[in-house]
């Protein structure tokens, strides 16, 4: 039993998951829009969330988990204010992305896959972001961020709150 | 109807027909591993890839359609280099488990790589590490590591028992089968994914350790959990007794019928062996007047038949065993009906009603009820049901009692009226293999051997009578309760002959309609519909 | 040389680009008009005869994938899906379109759904595309006030609904059946075919799937015909494409050229290798297709041209590399890509993917075996055709082609230990 921490959507975020399921061809197309949503509203997707959305598709939590662990932008654990994915792939790791990694790494503190000890930033590599004109560069939240230096990095940590 | 050549051999199979099953009916095994007829095809392993003439890419066999006029080839060089490769694939993570692995002796990589493999294996990075040795539920075990993704247990769960409890998660070479956190695999057939498994990931908690599969005898029976009457394979091991501590059954597996269970099994029947070589087996004829000690049997039924002539007819009553076989039932009717006249009866209602659902398992807990009602057991005009017996017994009507192994004290009879009965009884004989509270107030005990020990017939709840063989003798001087019933009634002196299962299951048809025209040999190993049932076909 | 013609890029620079404005202004939605009224036959026959082939890997022939859609559906209605899951590495042409013409695209999705009879499209869009996910809706509900989209376009009768629908991160999501997939709410892992989507799409319901830049050049076709698009390319594939040049080049970016152009032209277009530096190697199609060496770069970049030369068109990912650029530690990486974004579903491509990171791991370690290139070359070679869907022939591309063109470089590493390319420099290993 989960007790006083069971997690629930709230009245608004479960409206709008509803509307969703009811916009597709079959209720279940919304399950990845639904997620979206809840990560939104909690930072991440713990198991007790997982549950509670299998509970409004009326899917096992295992097949709810499945897709969770599946995706690369879902959270399985709590990330930081900012989410920082830093791609490797072929042309920015041409452009000098592992140099920028290091970079970031020594600045932050933490290793990739890290957040920072006050919940401010989380630190990740990612695969092809489909920028490679901009090459190295990073999402930053919302925001393709790119070519990267060390100056255009520092810049953008300290607009991070 | 298409007719398709596969390897040079032509056949006619039905529309929809894959040519893995096109193949197997010609006796060519298209190995594979995520196949399974029962379960939706998902082409995942890549085993099955045959060569279809015309067709420059190889195809795979479970999800190719048998057409008119195709042309298959399962043995090219091509399809043996690639099935080669696939093992290869299937092996680089596995770990090398071998040796304290229970599927040793049985799996398929092993299987596959002898036949298909024999390659030098050429793996030298580090292999992906995964949970092993999870509990998944009371039955089984997981070893992520083991596993090939093959994807039948969750593909199970889903489609046969609707449960959805297992899952595929994560990504690439990462993907690992598993349970949502804090979930349990515990629906009533959770161990049918230990059979379909192909690899030891998914294994029995009840069978792990225990004894190498190599050592096992295989006999075919029926489970005589409840009327379903699922068909089963009893597998000992009496080569090497000192593992397994003396346990002679080591597990059971389904058997394949079409028509009753196809390839399943529910965990109260596949796990309820435990009392066959349970200590509490009755292994000798015992009275109480002695203190119970070990007796021989040339010794105790001379003093039972003694015991027997003082009582008139209608002081007597058989609560006989729908868990006897339809063998067993008919000769204790010829004696306690026909030819003692007493009262008799079969039923005795459960503490609770039994648990059933709407796949295999059956709320009447009793192999053979149909047989017992078939053969006619039941209580007649003149002739005490159970409760009539009972309640005789409790006045002094009723002075001795037969019971075939109930226990009456565990049962949906007042505790209190059935102790008061057994306890006013002049003579309470009780016949059965395990003891019980029934058992230990019995004046006579007569062990009688579990359905494991000897042959016979069961009839399900449909109708449907099947044959199930001996897998060990009985332990002890146990005996096969119709054996005991022969001698019984020589001691009582009547001049019957000891008759083998299929003699007496010949007599049986010519005496009781429903089984009028069926012989062992008709009866196969997959059963017939009894006439009265057919009929109603 | 007559003008380039820019057919998909010509709105690229104007201010406020994604406004139905300015695309209005620039012709935007007249192509619509027409095609409502023509017979939908007719607009898929247009489209056939144009050679427009997919732009999003595959180059299948567009007017040939709309025709496999059943003329009887037994009541199932038609989709339309737009893959606007981008995600071959060195591709981000579908992006600019949808941050700098959305109302081309849509324009093109509306044409392409009176075609082949879709009332309703998703747009499945990756799920890091925000700026463009939001660009795209703003632009959708400008169109659909417009009564461009929506019920009864433009009096026509015809009806389309688009919904956007957003990835979650996952490179195979952008493989047609996988994208069906996860579109539907579960993993995204490829089907197996037949049937193809065409009869049993999205929702079980016939489904034509077309990249972005692919429904992008439908407009111009239906506005100025077949033959004009046809002749603008080859013999075999019409018209142009956005090639999207990155790596080691002086200016990076979308690049829009006629398909019958060169490789070389390309290169030249985007400003040649960075200064100081000479070329060692191209990949022309996105990471899938097979890598090119300074001397091969005289081919034209249609289709069958790529093909004719060993390596693919695909999504026409152009990444550019020069002498500093060490190929084992490329394939590293490429690997690394292919190993995390294997779905697991299949065997071959889920083991070996992660099997043939770890040696060229080893290798870049400095702890290679002799014998390593030649068991990756069989690997590779051993699981091809063997797959349910074509990712690990993408896979294939790399490993192949990085070890038979430039093996020297793996045997050098393999031998000495170490990078005869960048002397001294460490690798970062990411481990599994």
């Amino acid at each position: 039993m989960r007790g006083a921490g069971r997690v629930a959507f709230s009245p608004e975020t479960l409206a709008r998951a509803r509307e969703l399921m009811a916009a597709y061809p079959a209720p279940r197309a919304a399950l990845l829009p639904v997620l979206r949503l809840a990560q939104e509203e909690f930072g991440w997707i713990s198991p007790e969330l997982e549950e509670h959305v299998a509970g409004l598709f009326g899917l096992t939590p295992a097949h709810v988990h499945e897709v969770v662990t599946f995706y690369h932008l879902l959270h399985q654990k709590p990330v930081g204010r900012h989410v920082l994915s830093v791609c490797h792939t072929l042309s920015c790791w041409l452009m000098g992305a592992e140099g920028i990694i290091a970079y970031l790494k020594e600045r932050l503190g933490i290793e990739e896959g890290e957040t920072t000890p006050d919940g401010r930033v989380t630190l990740l590599r990612a695969e092809c972001l489909c920028a490679c004109e901009l090459a190295p560069m990073m999402e930053v939240d919302d925001d393709y961020v790119g070519p990267l230096t060390r100056e255009r990095i520092d810049e953008v940590l300290e607009r991070l709150d | 109807m298409p007719t398709l050549t596969i390897d040079g051999r032509e056949i006619t199979v039905e529309p929809g027909c894959n040519l893995i099953e096109a193949a197997r009916r010609l006796g060519i095994e298209v190995p594979h591993y995520c196949y399974h007829p029962a379960l939706t095809v998902v082409g995942q392993c890549r085993l099955c890839m045959v060569e279809l003439e015309g067709q420059g890419k190889l195809q795979i066999g479970c999800y190719t359609r048998a057409a008119d006029g195709m042309v298959v080839h399962t043995r090219t060089p091509k399809v043996l280099e690639t099935r080669q490769a696939i093992m290869e694939f299937h092996l680089i993570n596995h770990p090398l488990d071998c040796p304290v692995c229970d599927q040793s002796g049985e799996c398929w990589l092993q299987i596959y790589y002898m036949q298909h493999g024999l390659y030098e294996p050429r793996m030298v990075e580090d292999k992906v590490r995964k949970p092993k040795a999870v509990p998944l539920g009371p039955h089984v075990i997981l070893d992520a590591e083991r596993c090939i993704l093959c994807s039948r247990c969750t593909r199970f769960c889903d489609e046969v028992t609707g449960t959805g409890e297992l899952g595929i998660f994560n990504r690439g070479d990462r993907s690992e089968i598993g349970l949502f956190p804090g979930k349990v695999l515990d629906n009533p057939y959770s161990g049918n994914v230990v059979d379909i498994c192909p690899v030891g990931a998914l294994t029995d908690r009840d069978f792990r350790f225990r004894v190498r599969v190599w050592y096992l005898d295989r006999t075919r029976s029926v489970c005589p959990g409840c009327s379903r009457g699922c068909n089963i394979e009893i597998h000992t091991n009496t080569r090497r007794p000192h593992q397994s501590k003396g346990a002679r059954v080591a597990r059971l597996k389904p058997r394949f019928n079409a028509e009753v269970n196809r390839w399943w099994l529910c965990d109260e029947g596949r796990y309820g062996h435990g009392f066959i070589d349970a200590p509490d087996r009755l292994l000798d004829p015992q009275l109480r007047e002695d203190g119970y000690r070990p007796r021989r049997w040339e010794e105790t039924l001379p003093v039972l038949a003694e015991r027997l002539r003082g009582y008139r007819p209608e002081e007597c009553g058989a609560l006989l065993s729908p868990r006897l076989p339809n063998e067993e039932l008919y000769l204790a009717r010829r004696l306690f009906v026909d030819t003692l006249g007493w009262h008799s009866d079969f039923r005795v209602p459960p503490r609770a009603p039994g648990y059933e659902d709407d796949f295999l398992i059956r709320a009447d807990k009793n192999p053979n009820t149909r047989g017992a009602e078939l053969i006619g057991l039941g209580p007649g005009p003149d002739r005490l049901d159970t409760a009539g017996m009972l309640e005789a017994a409790r006045t002094g009507r009723l002075r001795c009692l037969w019971v075939f192994g109930h226990d009456l004290l565990d049962s949906g009879l007042p505790a209190a009226e059935v102790q008061a009965a057994l306890e006013a009884l002049d003579c309470l004989v009780f016949q059965g293999t395990n003891a019980n509270r029934t058992s230990r107030l019995a004046h006579l005990v007569l062990p009688s051997a579990t359905y494991a020990e000897k042959e016979g017939t069961f009839t399900n709840f449909e109708g449907r009578i099947q044959r199930f063989w001996r897998a060990v003798p009985p332990l002890g001087q146990s005996l096969p309760d119709g054996e005991i019933l022969v001698r019984v009634a020589r001691a009582l002196g009547q001049e019957w002959g000891s008759r083998s299962s299929e003699e007496l299951f010949r007599e049986l048809a010519g005496a009781v309609p429903a089984f009028a025209g069926l012989t062992y040999r008709e009866l196969g190993e997959q059963g017939r519909l009894a006439a009265v049932e057919a009929a109603l076909q | 040389m007559p003008p380039r013609e820019r057919l998909l890029t010509r709105s690229f620079e104007l201010p406020d680009s994604h406004r139905l404005e300015t695309s209005r202004r620039s012709g935007g939605y007249e192509a619509l008009r027409k095609a409502l009224g023509m017979a939908p036959a007719a607009i898929t026959e247009e489209v056939r005869r144009a050679n427009l082939r997919g732009l999003g890997g595959a180059g299948f022939g567009t007017g040939m994938k709309w025709g496999f859609v059943p003329k009887v559906t037994g009541g199932k209605p038609v989709y339309l899906v737009v893959n606007a899951d981008e995600g071959e590495p060195g591709t981000f042409k579908d992006r600019y379109l949808l941050e700098r013409d959305p109302h081309l695209v849509l324009e093109g999705m509306a044409i392409t759904g009176f075609a082949v009879g879709a009332r309703r499209a998703f747009v499945y869009i990756r799920g890091e595309y925000v700026r463009p996910y939001r660009i795209l809706a703003g632009a959708i509900e400008e169109a659909a006030r417009a009564n461009l989209l929506g019920p009864n376009i433009l009096g026509s009768g015809f009806d389309f609904e688009i919904t956007l629908h957003r990835g979650a991160g996952a490179y195979i999501c952008g493989e047609e059946t996988g994208l069906l997939e996860s579109l539907e709410g579960k993993k995204g892992w490829p089907r197996l075919k037949p049937p193809f989507p065409a009869v049993v799409g999205a929702f079980g319901c016939p489904t034509v799937i077309n990249n972005v830049e692919t429904l992008a050049l439908v407009p111009r076709i239906i506005a100025r015909g077949a033959e004009w698009f046809a002749g603008l390319g080859t013999g075999t594939q019409g018209g142009t494409r956005i090639y999207s040049v990155s790596g080691h080049v002086r200016r990076p970016g979308p690049y829009e050229l006629p398909v019958s152009a060169t490789l070389r032209e390309l290169i030249e277009e985007a400003g040649g290798v960075r200064d100081g530096h000479r070329l060692k190697a191209v990949v022309p199609g996105g990471s899938s297709a097979a890598i090119l060496t300074a001397e091969e770069i005289d081919c034209t970049l249609d289709v069958d041209g790529l093909k004719a030369a060993g390596s693919m068109a695909g999504s026409a990912g152009v990444m550019v590399m020069d002498e500093t650029t060490c190929i084992v530690e490329a394939l590293y990486v490429v690997a690394r890509f292919y190993a995390h974004e294997s779905c697991g579903q299949c065997t071959p491509c889920r083991e070996s993917t992660g099997w043939i990171y770890r040696v060229v791991g080893r290798i870049l370690q400095g702890k290679g075996r002799p014998e390593d290139p030649d068991q990756i070359l069989d690997i590779a070679r051993k699981g091809l055709g063997t797959t349910i869907c074509a990712f690990y022939d993408g896979a294939v591309g790399p490993y192949l082609s990085y070890i038979e063109k430039f093996r020297p470089e793996f045997d050098h590493h393999i031998r000495t230990g170490g990078c005869d390319v960048q002397p001294g420099r460490v690798p970062v290993l990411t481990g599994h």
